[in-house]
């Protein structure tokens, strides 16, 4: 191994290690938190609504719930560990190290896409366990929940290095990031919704994304998949880009 | 040459310039010391060195390499004991150091052992599963030096390294420090004790206001103000000669 990659490695190891030293908050949580979402939406509201475009209504939700772990774990990962280890003055040990702008980048999103695909994986096996639900298009599926975990966890870089303080990080998830993934249609179908509503929802970009992942588990999309999957994909390596000139720069990381 | 800083210029955002303008040269294992009063721009140029803050101009060489150009060289060749106690919460204090040295790209098998003799060296071994913020403020300290030595540095930088800590670790490190010196790590301290930078240092700095105002062994700046002692030079430089252990002294006598 390279001096390079163990540099890497161990960016990373640190990433995974602070998130399972802490499992119950990153990993238990969020896994109850779906588990009641399949519970109360599933359960009782399924019993009233059936079906949704000749899906059960758990099944029509699972695919945007699972989608939703992986979102908002990396996005909350990246975010809180960059920001308390700023907070801490801890992130110094490796803004002084010889690591590159790209390893320090790409090893702080590893750490929260990670995460989010554990969360993502462990609802998912749970939801197979409890309701009938199969992959319909393994190769949208797949590169689209990637596409999604890493887009996030983009997104929770950008806003712990500029967040200050906790209460930035957490408006951005409460007041931005969860109104985006509840009206962007992970509960109901957005060709339901009356107008103007429902063109509204077409300026969501989470509508195209919890479309990909529906696509991928059942084959039901209203949105032009291949469209979707290249906008998606343009949109993270804009997003990576915009970071990486951000690490470059060093702002609010060197002084 | 262990250190060749050349017309090095930081101006920050708020337009504070920390450092002016600033030339020093460090020899290869020299015991090197920086004093000056508080916000005199010690830190400032330390960062500097280490990647911490972005030099506004002016060029910085580390056995060299250029610390901006060629940083990866010139970081791996330098360890930094910040005056923060910047530890992740998160870690334990084995953790701390293996992490460090994996950033360093150092092979696992090599971590391992230096992680123990480090860890008995400051006497952490019985702490090493520990977490870092369970720990007293002096093992704190001395877990900071042991992680800034962990990569085996050539160039070693002391920020307060005794600062607020108890009187038999203050002689520890003095030991500790001296003796790696001896066997040719070169180092930069900086300090607020000047009977340690008195003791310790082949060569002394004094900086005020951001700028290098004189240096020379401590006989020699003691030359330089008309005085007998470093304490005396120094408060020279502060402009606070009417505290000066000696004139108060004479007037004693005079009285």
């Amino acid at each position: 191994m390279t001096a390079a990659q163990i540099r890497f490695l161990a960016l990373v190891r640190r990433e995974v290690n602070r998130f399972m030293k802490i499992k119950r908050q990153t990993v238990g949580a969020p896994l109850l938190e779906t588990f009641l979402y399949i519970t109360v939406f599933g359960a009782a509201l399924g019993s009233r609504i059936k079906e949704l475009h000749g899906y059960d209504y758990v099944v029509f939700i699972l695919p945007g719930l699972v989608m939703m772990a992986w979102a908002v774990n990396a996005f909350s990962n990246c975010s809180s560990s960059i920001l308390q280890q700023k907070f801490q003055g801890a992130i110094q040990d490796q803004l002084s190290s010889p690591a590159s702008p790209r390893q320090l980048l790409t090893a702080f999103s590893l750490g929260g896409f990670l995460r989010g695909g554990i969360v993502a994986t462990l609802t998912f096996a749970v939801s197979a366990a409890l309701v009938d639900i199969g992959i319909a298009h393994v190769l949208v599926l797949i590169p689209g929940l990637f596409l999604v975990g890493f887009f996030f966890s983009q997104l929770g870089v950008l806003v712990g290095i500029r967040a200050e303080q906790f209460d930035d990080v957490s408006f951005a998830q409460q007041f931005i990031l969860q109104p985006l993934i509840f009206l962007g249609g992970v509960f109901y179908s957005a060709s339901l919704l009356p107008e103007p509503f429902q063109t509204i929802t077409h300026f969501n970009p989470l509508y195209y994304m919890i479309g990909l992942v529906r696509y991928g588990f059942i084959g039901y999309s209203e949105a032009n998949i291949a469209l979707s999957l290249i906008v998606l994909m343009l949109a993270t390596a804009s997003l990576f880009a915009f970071n990486l000139r951000l690490f470059h720069k060093g702002y609010k990381l060197r002084v | 040459m262990a250190l060749h800083i050349t017309n090095l210029t930081k101006r920050y955002a708020t337009g504070v310039e920390a450092v002016k303008h600033v030339s020093l040269d460090i020899e290869a294992g020299e015991f090197f010391g920086l004093l000056g009063p508080n916000g005199a721009g010690k830190s400032t140029l330390i960062h500097c060195t280490t990647g911490l803050a972005q030099p506004t101009s002016g060029s910085i060489e580390v056995f060299g390499h250029d610390a901006i150009d060629n940083y990866e060289q010139a970081r791996l060749a330098v360890g930094l004991a910040p005056q923060e106690l910047n530890l992740d919460w998160f870690l334990t204090v084995a953790e701390t150091l293996d992490y460090h040295a994996g950033y360093f790209g150092m092979p696992k098998r090599e971590r391992r052992e230096r992680t123990e003799e480090l860890l008995e060296t400051f006497s952490l071994t019985e702490k090493r599963d520990e977490r870092t913020r369970t720990l007293s403020g002096g093992m704190k300290r001395r877990l900071i030096l042991a992680r800034a030595l962990m990569h085996r540095p050539r160039l070693l930088i002391l920020d307060e390294p005794t600062a607020g800590v108890d009187v038999e670790l203050r002689l520890e490190l003095w030991q500790y420090v001296e003796r790696i010196n001896a066997e040719g790590t070169t180092i930069l301290l900086t300090t607020h004790y000047l009977e340690e930078a008195d003791r310790l240092c082949d060569r002394i700095a004094f900086i005020n206001h951001g700028q290098l105002v004189a240096q020379g062994s401590s006989a020699e700046l003691a030359d330089e103000y008309g005085v007998t002692s470093l304490e005396d030079a120094y408060l020279g430089l502060v402009g606070r000669k009417e505290l000066s252990r000696a004139h108060i002294g004479a007037e004693e006598v005079a009285e």
